[in-house]
């Protein structure tokens, strides 16, 4: 199904993406390309100890380096900080704080923590400098695994709490006990879902100059939140935000990491603030694994309560949340989102979902490309695979039997309000794609060869436009989450798009450049997009995350637009002598409406009558200037969602996995850009496969981290890919301006879930249920080694 | 990410760069390809006052024919040799696996001395040497001296050469006519270290029997292995599927390999085992072609 808020033109086109040429020649620029007059460099000492207490720091042989102008310590920190680092997610009021500041003070919870920080010439000397700091450590027994900081007498990260447990909260939904007393049927697994994190080609970093004389601080930053960045630096170093400018110049890679606010952003203020001169902190590669924000690792206990007939009535739900040892920027958040849509695209009407928080001394966990939705899939996915095994029935007729029916929205989930969805057709749709494409076949022909080929399948949804910011507010969010955009036409009728949004790759220009070049009815090629910086472009709430950038900087701007466009009409009428509502804009030009070759005007001549020579051109009444602003805060977020299938083969004899085909048939609403959809889905569909088969983050039983290149943390390159095939539908979200949905993080949420079933299925004869990621050879043989035979019956 | 500070000493001679490694005792690093070594460098794990930087000696950028030997200079790139006619012809085994080294950017750069000097048991190249019996050439103060290949591997990441010893060559036996080569490599992406990696060359004779055959096996312990017990139980032998399980069990038993963080040992050695069969069935599989052409 197809549906039309905005009539196809511009947008839905698969035009290419207007960054393209400079990112792809070399020419975009990146916070390392800033180079300040007088600029230093720094560089952070890490713990080499998982938990320690920090007796005592001696800084003078670092301070004494030839080069070196200044050095921190926590003790610096906390006296020139106004507040601990902020975490902006607090959905559970009663929650633990660890109240953390950008460098240890007193303690060290993992490896990787910032203990002292160097402004030196270079970063050469500045990382000489490092190595004459003396830190005396008082070595503590560290807290390396979920098991470890929930055992009974386990050490303390947080001396004054009474166990290593930050936070739990239960959210229910009818009357789950009733559901599993009355059930013929109840399944129960527990799932163990790997650390990862998202690696950007680009690592964070941050150049930050702090004018002595005004304490005018201005920040290069490579963030996907420059509004919450500027907040947040107010904030903590006690500075009205006026004071702060934050620029952000391409980011190269995001995915959630460079949402969080760190200290090292921090640290190169201060040092900034003390030394004189610019600061510029890189993170380098080895750093960017212990400092960048962890992900995904939980621990899950799910169950169903089914009819016999694959209904099912009930579901109960754990979510154990792997945190590190300290809260990140976004609390549990991540976690707090795989409790909330356990029950994903599923009518059920009886819900008991928990999270609890649990720290241990791991890096922080915190935002990461599907943020919490990846685990909430593998739960229902699994469930759903593990019911239909026990009642005889393929995978996808539980689904069809619980999946909610396209009347049912506004569906209320346990926490949530799903706007829209054709579920059903969506899953039929993939079906008859993987039909059409002969996966049977070619896995029954592989069957005949002795070799071993599967198909899955899993059904994801994702929240996106998020959305509406006073009940984002009273869900724990302590900033907004709304979006304005600016639109202007200049003196010669060129159109200059104004955002906060970040440009990261995903081809945020282009999409915004599409929906104003359509409503104004202007070509592509005039519309310009500017984005990067807090003083000169409008504010977005939250961040460049939460797949909200296209549906809600693209619905505020069509919005904006076209309010522009009808002040277009009513000056292009005057001039006409025509009436507006009988002209069109076509390709820059206004004449009336099926008249080709009768009177028109331009563009520029709209710009040249508003603008410069106004008079008998300009209306009475009308002010000069072409220029609209609009602010979107929708009544409610965005659900899209899609089907994920995956033909997989498995070498029984060394449990490599391979994929062989890959098909998502997806809905996100009214398409922009359906060549940005396909790339941001494939995308995301390759960290899907990371993290169901490659990527792992591993501590040593001593707590230290032991995947710290990309030797050991193994992300997927285009060898390890297949080739990706991707099938639109279109359900409108009817709140959102142009009915936009998000869809960013849509290609990790379902892709360990259908992976997993497709390696089941390529093993029909063995009882095998993969519960753990990711899939890695010698984990997948011990598990085809050590199942049983399926009983025959 | 940045090396502590060093010394850098492009050598001009390969005597200057004796005499350099010489002066400072054990406390300066050979840069060849710099493959291993820059990465190295900017972990700060390794910290030599001195690079001695071989990228100025031509003479040791060679692939020399010398009848029944294949001479390689030390400085010659992994991509030359694995591209060159000659080593294609003489010795199949090299290039099918340099394929398997890293990715084309990493085979341009890097050496062949160097990838052997740097002695991973994980790499393909010292597996290469220790198969066809290669000589190591190494010069230092006191001259030239040639050690075996299977003298040279004595550790993880541990040669034979001493702290002021250069490794200058590398020569091969020529292989017979009529050998066939296979190189079964499991490493977890493209381009990875091997977990496990059987490189095999053998020849069977006009009746069908297995007249040579070499083994050896990257990643399975802590220096590459040759795998003779296995080689003696299929001379002589028809490539039966019997013999072939027989001496991939051989090949597994001889392994002593490390668990890390992708693999354990137990898994490595079943991998050893595996793939000398699949090796073996490809080899003979070959072998049976170009006989039968």
């Amino acid at each position: 199904m197809t549906q039309h808020q905005v009539p196809p033109g511009l947008i839905g086109a698969r035009v290419r993406r207007k960054e393209d040429p400079r990112l792809l020649t070399g020419r975009a620029q990146f916070v390392d390309d800033v180079v300040l007059p007088g600029m230093l460099e720094a560089a952070v000492l890490r713990s080499p100890h998982p938990h320690a207490r920090i007796l005592g720091i001696d800084v003078r042989a670092a301070l004494e380096l030839p080069g070196v102008f200044a050095v921190l310590t926590g003790e610096d920190v906390r006296a020139a900080c106004a507040t601990p680092q902020p975490v902006v997610w607090r959905m559970i009021p009663d929650q633990r704080m660890t109240d953390q500041y950008a460098l240890a003070v007193d303690k060290v919870r993992y490896v990787g923590q910032a203990v002292a920080v160097v402004a030196a010439v270079d970063r050469y000397v500045a990382e000489d400098a490092l190595g004459l700091i003396d830190v005396e450590y008082e070595v503590l027994e560290p807290v390396v695994t979920l098991d470890d900081a929930l055992a009974e007498g386990a050490p303390l990260l947080y001396d004054n709490w009474p166990d290593n447990v930050s936070c739990r909260q239960t959210i229910p939904k009818g009357d789950a006990a009733a559901a599993f007393a009355e059930a013929d049927v109840v399944v129960t697994e527990t799932l163990t879902y790997g650390r990862q994190m998202g690696t950007p080609l680009e690592t964070r970093g941050a150049v930050m100059s702090w004018d002595p004389f005004t304490d005018q601080l201005e920040g290069w930053m490579s963030t996907q939140s420059p509004n919450l960045t500027r907040d947040l630096l107010g904030e903590v170093l006690g500075l009205p935000v006026d004071h702060i400018r934050v620029r952000t110049p391409h980011v190269g890679g995001g995915f959630g990491n460079k949402f969080d606010f760190y200290g090292e952003e921090v640290l190169a203020a201060l040092l900034s603030k003390r030394t004189g001169r610019p600061v510029k902190v890189i993170e380098d590669r080895l750093e960017s694994f212990v400092a960048n924000a962890h992900s995904r690792e939980q621990r899950i206990e799910v169950s169903v309560a089914a009819k016999s007939d694959g209904t099912i009535i009930g579901m109960r739900g754990t979510v154990w949340a792997v945190l590190g040892g300290q809260l990140a920027t976004v609390g549990i958040g991540p976690c707090w989102l795989s409790m909330a849509l356990m029950a994903g695209p599923y009518d059920i009407p009886h819900v008991e979902a928990t999270v609890v928080g649990v720290v241990t001394n791991r890096s922080p966990y915190g935002s990461y490309r599907g943020w919490g939705q990846p685990k909430a899939n593998f739960a229902h996915e699994r469930i759903i695979d593990k019911l239909a095994h026990e009642l005889g029935m393929p995978a996808n007729e539980v689904r069809r039997r619980n999946l909610i029916a396209p009347e049912k929205f506004p569906y209320p989930s346990q926490v949530f309000f799903y706007d829209s969805g054709n579920y059903a057709e969506c899953l039929d749709m993939a079906e008859q794609a993987v039909a059409d494409r002969g996966w049977a076949k070619r896995r029954d022909a592989a069957a005949e060869e002795g070799r071993s080929l599967g198909i899955g399948y899993s059904f994801h949804i994702e929240i996106s436009a998020l959305g509406p910011s006073k009940i984002m507010n009273q869900a724990g969010l302590q900033h907004s989450s709304f979006d304005e955009e600016v639109v202007r036409i200049d003196s010669a009728g060129g159109v200059t798009v104004r955002t906060g949004l970040s440009a990261m790759g995903q081809g945020i220009e282009t999409a915004l450049a599409q929906v104003a070049a359509q409503t104004l009815g202007v070509p592509l090629d005039t519309v310009k997009v500017l984005h990067g910086d807090t003083e000169t472009n409008p504010f977005t709430g939250y961040g460049t995350g939460a797949s909200r950038g296209a549906a809600l900087g693209g619905g505020a701007l069509l919005r904006a637009s076209s309010r522009l466009r009808d002040k277009v009409l009513r000056i292009a009428a005057h001039m006409l002598e025509a009436d507006a509502e009988d002209l069109e804009i076509t390709d820059g030009v206004v004449a009336v409406k099926g008249a080709p070759g009768g009177p028109s005007v331009t563009m520029r001549q709209i710009g040249d009558a508003a603008y410069r020579r106004l008079d008998g051109k300009l209306p009475d009444g009308e002010d000069p200037t072409l220029e609209e602003r609009d602010v979107l805060d929708p009544d409610n977020v965005a659900f899209s969602y899609g089907t994920t299938a995956v033909l997989a083969e498995v070498d029984r004899e060394t449990g490599r996995v391979e994929l062989l085909d890959y098909l998502l048939v997806h809905d996100c609403g009214t398409v922009i850009n359906p060549m940005i959809v396909d790339g941001q889905i494939h995308g995301g569909a390759t960290q899907g496969i990371g993290g169901a088969l490659f990527e792992e983050i591993v501590y040593s039983p001593e707590g230290q981290p032991l995947t710290t290149t990309f030797m050991d943390y193994l992300i997927p390159t285009a060898s390890e890919i297949p080739t990706f095939e991707t099938l639109h539908m279109t359900t409108t979200a009817d709140h959102i301006p142009g009915g936009f949905k998000g869809m960013g993080e849509a290609g990790t949420i379902g892709a360990a879930s259908a992976i997993t079933a497709a390696v089941e299925d390529a093993l029909p004869e063995l009882d095998l249920r993969l519960t753990r990621l990711p899939v890695t050879p010698p984990r997948l043989l011990d598990a085809l080694t050590t199942a049983t035979p399926k009983d025959p019956s | 990410m940045k090396p502590a500070p060093f010394g850098h000493v492009r050598a001009s001679t390969l005597d200057q760069a004796v005499e350099t490694l010489v002066a400072e005792d054990g406390d300066a690093k050979v840069l060849a390809g710099g493959q291993s070594l820059v990465p190295l460098l900017a972990m700060r794990l390794a910290q030599p006052t001195t690079l001695v930087d071989l990228g100025g000696l031509r003479e040791l950028d060679y692939i020399r024919d010398e009848g029944d030997h294949v001479e390689i200079g030390a400085m010659t790139r992994s991509r030359a040799v694995e591209t060159s006619p000659l080593v294609a012809t003489a010795l199949p085994l090299l290039p099918a696996a340099l394929r398997h080294v890293g990715h084309v950017t990493i085979r341009n750069r890097g050496t062949l001395g160097g990838s052997v000097a740097h002695a991973d048991p994980a790499a393909e190249a010292p597996s290469v040497l220790r198969a066809l019996d290669a000589e190591i050439i190494a010069t230092g103060p006191g001259g030239r001296r040639t050690i075996a290949a299977a003298d040279f591997f004595q550790g993880f990441l541990f040669s034979a050469l001493e702290p002021d010893e250069i490794l200058t060559a590398i020569r091969i036996p020529r292989q017979p006519a009529g050998t066939v080569v296979a190189v079964e490599e499991f490493a977890r992406r493209h381009g990875d270290f091997a977990l496990v990696a059987v490189l095999g060359a053998a020849r069977l004779d006009p009746s069908g029997e297995i007249a040579e055959v070499r083994l050896s096996v990257a990643g399975a312990a802590n220096t590459p292995l040759r795998a003779d017990a296995a080689e003696r139980l299929l001379t002589g032998q028809a490539p039966t599927p019997d013999v072939i399980a027989a001496a991939a069990t051989a090949v597994a038993e001889a392994t002593d390999p490390a668990a890390d963080i992708h693999a354990p040992a137990e898994y490595r050695r079943h991998l050893a085992a595996v793939l000398t069969r699949r090796c073996l069935h490809r080899l003979f599989a070959h072998a049976e072609r170009s006989a039968a052409a």
